[in-house]
Parts: C-alpha cells; structure tokens; sequence
C-alpha cells in the first residue's frame, strides 16, 4: 500500500496564506503530525498545502507527566506540554527529510520568554539560509494551554503579543503566521495586536482549556488536571473565532478547530479562512488530511466552484 | 511499515467474566504483524468517541487472513465493542511497534500473563516453542473462569517436545484453578525452582497489570534474567506523532506506541 495523495481536479486549489504559496489550502495542526515522518505510511506529505510541524524550543522541553490525554463527547483533552527535543534536532533532522519528500514547511514556534521565540528563529534562519532545511513560514505559538510560561500566559495579554510578534518579525521576512487561543474575553483585540506588530498571517483557534473528572476516583483525568480541548466538539467555537477575526482584521486567516471532512472545511473558508488545518481527525483517519482535501474537490466540483479562493469570506449573512 | 486497514467483523464472543474474543478479517495485517505488535482499532459505530483502542493481537490466521483479539470490557469503548457483530467494519492501524525481541539463543524463556494481559503473549510462545525453545508460563487471573488463554497454551504446550513442562502454571485470587494468590508467587517458584535444576532462564516475557509487571521485573533482575514487558497508555495518533504514551525510561521519555509497547524491564523507570 503506497501513501494516499488527493484526487486530480481542475479546480483551482492554490491559495496565497500571508505570503506563503499553498498548492491546495490544507495543511496539519501543530503537534498532531510531528514533522510528517510518522505519517509518510498513509499520506504523500508533499500533497499537502504545507506540513505545520510540532511546536519546537530552544533546547528541548520534557514536557508534562502522564496521563497526558482524556477522551472526552467528541473530542479529546491533551497535555503534552510542548515536549520536544529543540530546534537543532527540526534543523539538522526533520527539516531536510521534509525538503526531500518535496513537502513544504511551516515551523511552529515557542518559548518560555520572548527571547526564546527570538532564538529559535534564529536558529532556523541559519539552518534555512544554510539551505539543508527550508522553512516556508512561522507560525508563533502564543497560545498552548499547557505550559507555565510562554504559550497561552502570553497570548491572552494584547501587549504581550504585540511585543513577541515585533521581536519575531525583526528576526525574519519570512511569512509569520501568529497562533491564537479562543481562551480570551474578544480574540479579535489579539488579532489586531498581531496584526498592527507586522504578522503576516493569524491562524486560530488553539485547544480550549478544559478538564475532565473520573467520578468514582475522584480523580482528574489529566495529570497536569486541566489540558487542551480539540476535536469536532470545538468547531462551533472556532468557526466564531475565524468569522470574527475576518471581520476584524485584514490578515488571511489559517482556519482550525475540529476539521474532520471537506465540508468542515469549507465551513472555514466561507466564515473567512484562507487555508485550513487538520488537526485532531489524523489521530481518527491516519488519511485525514487527504481526505479533507478531496472532500474540498468534491464541494467544489459539485458546487461548480472553479477556484477555492471563491469560498474565502463567501458566507451570506 | 504499518498500513490503514478496514477490518469486517466475523466473530464477537463473550468467554466469560468481562473476557471477549473478536475475529476480524485484516489479511495484510496478518500476514506483517510479530508477537507482541498491536492494532489501533476504529471501533465502528460510535462517531462521538473520536479516539482508536490500541489491542495486541492474541492470534493469526495468515492463509485466511485472521486476526484475534481478546479484550476485556473496561469502558465505554470496549463494552460498545461486545455490540459488534458479523457484518461490523472497524478500521485497524497496524502491525504497530516493536513487539517482544528474545535473544537468538534464548533456550530457556518464562512468560507470565495476568489477567488479558496473557494474550499478548501467545504468539510469543508460539513462536518459542516453534524454535525448540523450553517454555514456561505462568498464567494468573481472578478465577478460572478468567483464564480464558488456558486451553491455547495449554494444547501448545502439550504438543511441545522442547518444553520441560506439558502445561502452564496457573494461579487464582480465589483459589478454583491452580494455586491461590497472585502471579508473582509462581514467579518466585518458577525462578528458584530453576536456580536449584541450575537451568537457569535466559529469558522472561511479561504482561499484565504494572504492579505485576513492576514486580516480576524486580524478580528476574534479582535472579539475573534478562526480561521484557509490554506497556499500556493511554494512546491517540498510535504512529508516534503525539507525544501522548510516553513511557519515563532511563534512556529519557519513550512512546509507548512505536518505541514500545515492549521495552526490557531494566530500562523502564516505574513509576
């Protein structure tokens, strides 16, 4: 069995996220995919619109003590705690085994400080300017749940983000795409300090903090106690989160939040994604980034939809 | 190099005390899978539980492209499994992780099973005893009615003409097979019992509930066996992508799915 690759169309599937060129608006949700390597069995990688990878550091991180994951009514509490073995290892290892595979980029950026945001960009310049690992994008995480410092503390707090997202910009031209929580009062505030620190692109939403209790043991379920909900039971959020940020900012928004089928995803673009993220479902469907954007095609052809770039903001209301 | 396999449903039987055998037809799964590997299974029929099951496979049918599992009913998944029947399509990702690895010259092996934690073990022992090796296993459970692997192992270990003993030991919390007690004092027998023949084992397999697990390992490292377990978290994407079954070993934290389900006992640190 070879590695699943989308149907032919002639629909038009190229989109342009913040100015980073995607042959088809799908891509994977930071720390669901790793780098692509883990699923190379099931899907062709360089079908995708791009691969987001797994939120990196400076040095590494342990991350957090298990039980990590709870499943919950459609969906699934995490903790992981952006457990990862530092931006070396993405550079010297993950990086060029996506170039070879011909698949495209985006790194997902964090830190505990806004210095360690810096750095790891740095690092990743060089390793790209070295030309054995290209980025295509950055995508700053200013909104995991699951950690003490960095991640959510910081993308919750408008200056904060302004700040982080002005230090990273100053690091590099390449696209930066800003990750944002929905556990905010008006995640449009966050968007429009992105935007006004010169990101790129914003994509949305992160996991909802949330926690679940085994009654009979009177235990949580997470070691960490709370942790991150993704699955379809957040789509509902996330298509708000994403319609209201069209409204509120000019950047083009990467959609994500419960993406099982094609149809999800067009949900997205109408509501004003420009490209989409598959996250949770690939634990469902090891195929389910493919899937997705077949599910894309079928709408499109059956809609006579020539191009998706037409679904983008098309919602009537 | 796993594959995405759907999986018809041909048999779903209650063996008795919560114990359920499923055949499922999966031939390429079949013919790949090595003792100890697992399958991550898409239980049909209920959407709003989004995640897989990791199950060892208890059994194969390669030319008829079978595949056993036996499982306990523990929660909401399993116990909607016990509704399957023929005619049933789950999806299996597998043959998953590294699954039990004696040595070439293993001669002499001890394999423990308590509870379902016997199942994985019985293409392990298979295997053995295909290889002439002297297998000994230690199965525990509740009561007999629980044993529900006995009559397998046993009938292989009949036939074996390597294998010092002609049956498993067995032992009971409530006495109505074997011996009454817990696996670990058959262990405790078995490895004292082969210091006095010095025939000493060169070679221990164990699965079953952590403290068990964590109990043999300590008894085989006292005697200076050489042993591995097989490891149960709680598991999402099941290939390694998400970080969710790390295992703390000495050599840092571990996934449980593809660096695992079987590690050697001395590197796992218990928690």
């Amino acid at each position: 069995m070879s590695a699943l690759a989308p149907k032919k169309t002639k629909v038009k599937l190229a989109v342009d996220l913040g100015g980073l060129p995607m042959h088809n608006p799908v891509t994977t949700a930071s720390g669901t995919f790793a780098a692509g390597k883990e699923y190379a069995d099931f899907v062709d990688v360089a079908a995708l619109g791009a691969v987001t990878t797994k939120g990196v550091s400076l040095n590494g991180w342990e991350g957090n003590a298990s039980p990590r994951i709870a499943e919950t009514p459609s969906g699934m509490l995490n903790s992981i705690g952006l457990q990862n073995p530092g931006v070396q290892h993405l550079v010297d290892r993950e990086l060029p085994w996506l170039a070879a595979q011909g698949a495209q980029a985006i790194v997902n950026v964090s830190g505990h400080s806004f210095e360690e945001y810096v750095a790891v960009i740095e690092a990743l310049e060089a390793g790209a300017a070295a030309g054995t690992a290209p980025v295509g994008a950055y995508e700053i995480n200013v909104s995991c749940p699951n950690v003490d410092a960095g991640g959510m503390t910081m993308g919750c707090h408008g200056p904060s983000v302004e700040k982080v997202v002005s230090a990273c910009r100053a690091a590099t031209e390449r696209p930066l795409i800003v990750k944002l929580t929905p556990n905010v009062t008006d995640i449009t505030e966050i968007a429009r300090a992105a935007e006004s620190a010169g990101a790129d692109a914003i994509s949305l939403i992160n996991t909802l903090l949330g926690m679940a209790i085994d009654a009979r043991r009177r235990r949580p379920l997470l070691a960490r106690v709370v942790g991150g909900l993704s699955g379809p039971a957040v789509k509902p959020v996330a298509l708000r989160c994403v319609w209201e940020c069209h409204n509120a900012v000019k950047l083009p928004l990467l959609g994500m939040g419960g993406i099982v089928t094609g149809t999800d995803a067009v949900e997205f673009m109408l509501a004003g994604a420009t490209a989409v993220a598959v996250g949770t479902a690939n634990f469902m469907d090891p195929c389910a980034t493919v899937h997705v954007i077949d599910g894309i095609i079928d709408y499109c052809e059956e809609q006579r939809v020539s191009d998706v770039n037409d679904l983008i903001g098309a919602l009537k209301c | 190099m796993p594959v995405n396999e759907k999986a018809p449903v041909l048999l779903n039987m209650e063996l008795g005390c919560g114990l359920w055998l499923m055949t499922l037809r999966s031939p390429i799964i079949a013919r790949a899978v090595e003792p100890g590997q697992f399958v991550h299974m898409l239980i049909s029929g209920m959407p709003d539980h989004i995640l897989r099951r990791p199950f060892s496979v208890y059994a194969v049918d390669v030319d008829k492209g079978l595949l056993e599992i036996l499982y306990q009913v523990v929660g909401v998944g399993t116990d909607h499994m016990t509704t399957l029947a023929q005619g049933a399509e789950c999806e299996l990702i597998g043959p998953i992780g590294r699954g039990w690895q004696p040595f070439e010259d293993t001669s002499r092996a001890l394999l423990v099973g308590g509870g379902v934690g016997a199942a994985p073990l019985f293409m392990l022992a298979e295997r053995l005893v295909a290889a002439g090796v002297d297998v000994d296993v230690v199965l525990g459970a509740r009561t007999r009615a629980a044993l529900s692997t006995l009559d397998h192992y046993k009938m292989l270990l009949a036939g074996a003409e390597g294998c010092t003993r002609d049956k498993p030991r067995t032992i009971t919390d409530d006495g109505s097979s074997g011996r009454k007690g817990l696996c670990t004092v058959l262990v405790e027998e078995a490895l004292a019992e082969a210091a006095e023949k010095e025939a000493p084992y060169d070679y221990a397999a164990v699965c079953g509930p952590e403290p068990l697990m964590r109990a043999v390992a300590s008894l085989t490292a006292t005697a200076d066996v050489p042993c591995e377990v097989s490891l149960e978290k709680r598991m999402a994407c099941g290939v390694g992508a998400c970080l969710s079954c790390v295992v703390e070993t000495i050599h840092g934290k571990r996934r449980a799915c593809v660096d695992g389900p079987v590690f050697m006992a001395d590197e796992v640190v218990w928690a």
